[in-house]
């Protein structure tokens, strides 16, 4: 290699090592410590800080908390809020509006009304004031008046052999003016009674397809039919409840009474007594995951000597909180017993299953109970909720003589 | 032509050729030039610093001035951490210890009893700087909008909030003595918490200050009237003296940032640079929670708060709401599922429906002592603690490493009768035998967590070694009496270079076999190094794993030789 070759590679040579070594001369001095170390860290993100973000379903969900939008449509202590539900089983999905003031005389009266339709012509209008906390929350009142109009009530005769073929159907438009109150006679004991005025006005039927009551059924196998009439309904009642927890119970039980005298007012045709006993046990095991459900219905009503108890104010059995394998008021009569027994298990925190059996009768007097003759379903489902209450309940029913009955429905069957 | 041609030819080109190399030797003696030069600042990096092991990280250093208040979704806490797995599941050790694989005090975390001896009343002591409080008349200024615990907030004179937090009327004194035996137990292990008095409500005294405001259920907010508090204390319980026992917790200085989420680092944050999934504190949660069946040991329980002067503020990071601690689940007794599977677990949940429940969960045969109503459902006798379970997955306690746990079972073995009893007489229990039962309970969980996750890892701490050459160490399962005796303990010095990040080096003579954690050290081929390492393997019949070394490393000051690096080989997983 000439020399001049070589002056130039060392010359190469030394000025990239400079740079090089003035390049390292330039990066930041190492840490000589820990201290500076995590300091060069922090200081490092101090220069890449920036605002904490949240992804949007997590914004959106925060926002939905605290602006309690659950709770607002849901149970809205205050304002105008959305109503979504039956007005009455049968009557299809039903929307509406409400409203509650609970700011009354003192903050001691709440006043809610409410107006909910469905698609099949079904309304309800209600209003009434309540005052949960009377004589320092020993009593309680309230008053109410509501209008209702259900077109497509489904009748198929009175009795216990009534036939699914024979499916009528009749409207019932009905006004109702009342007022209840109730004291607490012990820390689980409510007495109380109830006074209304009802203007119930059956009719015909509106549902296409189905006949209407009258022209499948001779008057006399429809006490009532066409004949407008007002009633008194006076009641007196009693309410043992000790269930747990109340609104989705797994232990206690609940006994309620009621003795109701309805006063034909213009005809006296129609006036008649009612007894009813419900009663509600719940039997846990397994720490309360394990329940055992029993419920029993009795309602007998008994007319008052001479006259009839009609036919749309008796007590029916069919439907997704009673006999749950058979179409909704199935069987109607002056009598009903109803027996519900459920063994219910939680499958995890939000969900429980049940496995079910229905039994009941309707009779036209209490001694034609025939207990070996009751209608029967069973049926397995699913409840959705907590300890707070069932929000949904998914069942099947199966085992009756009407066949398969899926059930989809809010709240709890008891 | 073929002879001159190529020398003509292979002239002219070879001159760019012979440049061309010259560039190549150029810049590889230069790139050579720089990767020294690199490498000295590399190698001036050396294993550990003069100031290891830190005791304290300052994590205070920069301004977090700019870090603004976060609102949770109780929602999204379920979803994300049930149905994704958030922060990274590396199965490293901690990033937040110190070389002797401690934690150093930060904003997180200040040693308690796990550096130093308290007293029994220093634990039941616990944050409170106040002897007691009294709050009545004094005036309520907001209602308690977030959680399902009813009640409000009031200010003393000095215009330093509190929250004020009831009972549930089934059972007095649980949720509010479930509180102060956290905060209390929570504190002496070294976590932040805020101060909390059980005081006395006497409804005849309450005042509400004419601008106090609530928000409804509507989420509306409004003034703050008397049938506002009657409807909270209507979900109280109330005393046979007719006055209403209750929680205060004093607000923290500061201001609200809202919570830490146990996975990443706040953004907003400069100091917070440790992801916190690999936080040892907060991995090593999962132990103190399993202890005192803290279930709801979750992100939203969580506080942060900006503190410091103007220019230096720094985010101090809390645990905060015991109330669903122990039997109390806040407004009910602890459900029986608490502690023992999360909300929503797919194969026992599946198993149990389509076995139409026949399939039953070990812990819903839990028979809970019937104690005292201010108990709820507590119990030890099934209590296990590796099994133990918040209420849905954390990532920080999904990534505990048997080290991380062992690390918070020395802290709770430091834990005596004394000390938890102590914390139990915080609560106040008036029913005859609950506290008595918490404190027994508290213990023998305390026990049956020190036999779980103590001897999880080659158990040797405290090394030390003096000038004439003793090397002395302990067992910390043989000294908590968790286990016997070990058979024997290998030790093998070695060589240390610290300046080159290596592990230790050529050993120093051969493996010593002694039975006491006593083990004399090579002085004379010591003479003259400023660093050295011994690595210390445990044989015990009960725990094979004991054989994964523990090396330490010492270095020579003016005091002698000092402990700086402590390793322990992770024997194995904490088992789910």
């Amino acid at each position: 290699m000439k020399p001049s070759t070589l002056r130039t590679f060392a010359i190469v040579v030394l000025a990239c090592a400079h740079a090089a070594s003035t390049a390292a001369a330039q990066t930041p001095q190492a840490p000589q410590t820990r201290e500076e170390e995590l300091r060069a860290r922090r200081e490092a993100k101090a220069q890449e800080v920036e605002k904490e973000r949240q992804g949007r379903i997590e914004r959106v969900l925060v926002s939905l908390e605290n602006g309690r939008l659950f709770e607002r449509l849901l149970n809205p202590p205050e304002g105008f809020y959305p109503l979504i539900g039956h007005v009455t089983p049968g009557s299809g999905l039903s929307l509406g509006a409400g409203y509650r003031q609970p700011r009354l005389f003192g903050e001691r009266a709440v006043f809610q009304a409410s107006a909910v339709g469905s698609p099949r012509k079904y309304f309800l209008i209600d209003a009434r004031l309540l005052m949960p906390r009377l004589a320092n929350e020993a009593a309680q009142a309230e008053f109410y008046a509501l209008r209702s109009w259900w077109p497509e009530e489904a009748f198929f005769g009175l009795g216990p052999d009534s036939l699914r073929r024979e499916h009528a159907n009749f409207s019932l438009g009905n006004t109702v003016v009342g007022g209840s109150g109730a004291v607490r006679a012990g820390r689980l004991l409510m007495v109380g009674g109830r006074a209304e005025y009802l203007r119930p006005r059956s009719g015909q039927g509106r549902a296409k397809g189905i006949a209407d009551v009258a022209t499948l059924f001779p008057g006399e196998e429809i006490p009532g039919f066409g004949a407008p009439t007002d009633f008194g309904r006076f009641e007196a009642f009693a309410d043992f409840n000790y269930r747990e927890p109340l609104m989705n119970p797994r232990r206690g039980g609940r006994y309620y009474v009621s003795y109701a005298l309805f006063d034909d007012l213009h005809l006296d045709r129609y006036g008649f007594r009612r007894l009813e006993v419900d009663l509600q046990q719940y039997v846990p095991f397994l720490n309360d995951r394990r329940v055992f459900a029993f419920h029993a219905l009795l309602s007998a009503s008994d007319a008052v000597a001479g006259q009839q108890v009609p036919f749309y104010l008796m007590r029916s059995l069919g439907g997704p909180d009673d006999l749950r394998g058979f179409r909704r008021h199935r069987f109607r009569d002056a009598n009903l017993l109803l027996l519900q027994a459920e063994y219910r298990w939680e499958v995890f925190t939000a969900v429980d299953a049940a496995l079910f059996v229905d039994a009941g009768q309707v009779a036209p007097r209490v001694s034609d109970f025939d207990l070996a003759d009751l209608e029967t379903d069973y049926g397995f489902g699913l409840r959705f909720g907590s300890v707070r209450g069932v929000f949904l309940r998914i069942e099947g029913a199966f085992g009756s003589r009407d066949g398969k009955h899926f059930i989809l429905r809010f709240g709890h069957v008891f | 032509m073929s002879s001159s041609a190529p020398s003509v030819f292979a002239h002219s080109p070879r001159r760019p050729g012979r440049l061309r190399t010259l560039a190549v030797f150029a810049i590889a003696a230069g790139s050579l030039a720089a990767l020294l030069a690199e490498n000295r600042t590399r190698a001036a990096a050396p294993r550990f610093y003069p100031d290891d092991p830190i005791q304290v990280d300052n994590d205070r250093e920069f301004d977090a001035s700019g870090a603004a208040p976060i609102e949770g979704s109780n929602v999204w806490d379920f979803v994300e951490n049930t149905f994704f797995e958030k922060g990274d599941r590396s199965p490293i050790r901690a990033l937040n210890v110190n070389t002797m694989d401690e934690v150093p005090d930060s904003s997180w975390f200040t040693n308690r009893i796990g550096r130093f001896d308290l007293s029994p009343a220093e634990v039941g002591r616990g944050p409170n700087t106040l002897d007691a409080v009294d709050i009545d008349g004094w005036p309520i200024v907001e209602g308690k909008s977030q959680g399902v615990t009813p009640g409000y907030r009031v200010v003393d004179p000095s215009g330093r909030r509190y929250q004020i937090k009831f009972d549930p009327p089934g059972n007095p004194e649980m949720g509010s003595g479930a509180e102060m035996i956290g905060a209390a137990l929570y504190h002496a292990i070294g976590y932040n918490v805020v101060e909390g008095y059980i005081v006395e409500v006497d409804p005849d005294r309450i005042v509400i200050d004419p601008e106090a405001t609530t928000v409804d259920l509507s989420g509306r907010k409004k003034r703050m009237t008397m049938e506002d508090v009657k409807l909270i204390l209507r979900r109280a319980a109330r005393g046979p003296n007719g006055k209403y026992r209750a929680l205060a917790s004093r607000y923290a200085e500061g201001k609200y940032l809202g919570y830490f989420k146990y996975y990443g680092t706040r953004a907003d944050d400069p100091n917070d640079i440790f992801p916190h999934e690999h936080r040892r504190e907060l991995r090593g949660n999962r132990v103190f929670a399993a202890w005192l069946n803290h279930d709801d040991s979750r992100a939203l329980n969580s506080l942060d708060m900006l503190q410091g002067s103007e220019g230096r503020r720094f985010v101090r990071h809390y645990m905060f709401d015991f109330g669903s601690i122990m039997g109390s689940g806040s407004t009910m007794p602890q459900v029986p599922r608490g502690g023992n599977e999360y909300m929503l677990e797919w194969k026992p949940s599946l198993l149990t429906l389509v076995t139409l429940g026949f399939y039953v969960r070990p812990w819903i045969t839990i028979d809970y002592p019937k104690v005292a109503k201010s108990i709820g459902r507590f119990e030890s006798a099934r209590f296990d603690p590796v099994r133990w379970k918040p209420e849905y997955p954390n990532p920080a306690f999904e990534n505990m490493r048997a080290d991380d746990a062992f690390w918070a079972a020395r802290i709770v073995a430091k834990f005596s009768d004394e000390h938890i009893r102590a914390a139990v007489a915080r609560a106040q229990y008036s029913e005859p035998g609950a506290a008595e039962y918490a404190a027994k309970t508290l213990s023998e969980r305390r026990d049956k967590v020190l036999r779980a996750w103590l001897p999880g890892v080659n158990p040797i701490v405290s090394p030390a070694l003096d000038e004439e050459g003793t090397f002395t160490f302990r067992n910390a399962v043989v000294d908590a009496g968790v286990a016997g005796k070990p058979t024997a303990y290998l030790v093998q010095w070695h060589h240390f270079d610290n300046t080159n990040g290596n592990g230790p080096g050529e050993a120093i003579g051969a493996e010593i076999r002694v039975s006491e954690p006593r083990a004399p050290a090579p002085v004379e081929r010591l003479q003259g190094m400023d660093f050295a390492a011994v690595r210390v393997r445990t044989e015990h019949p009960e725990f094979p794993h004991w054989a994964a070394p523990v090396t330490i490393y010492f270095r020579r000051g003016a005091d002698g030789w000092q402990a700086v690096g402590l390793e322990r080989q992770d024997p194995r997983a904490v088992e789910d």
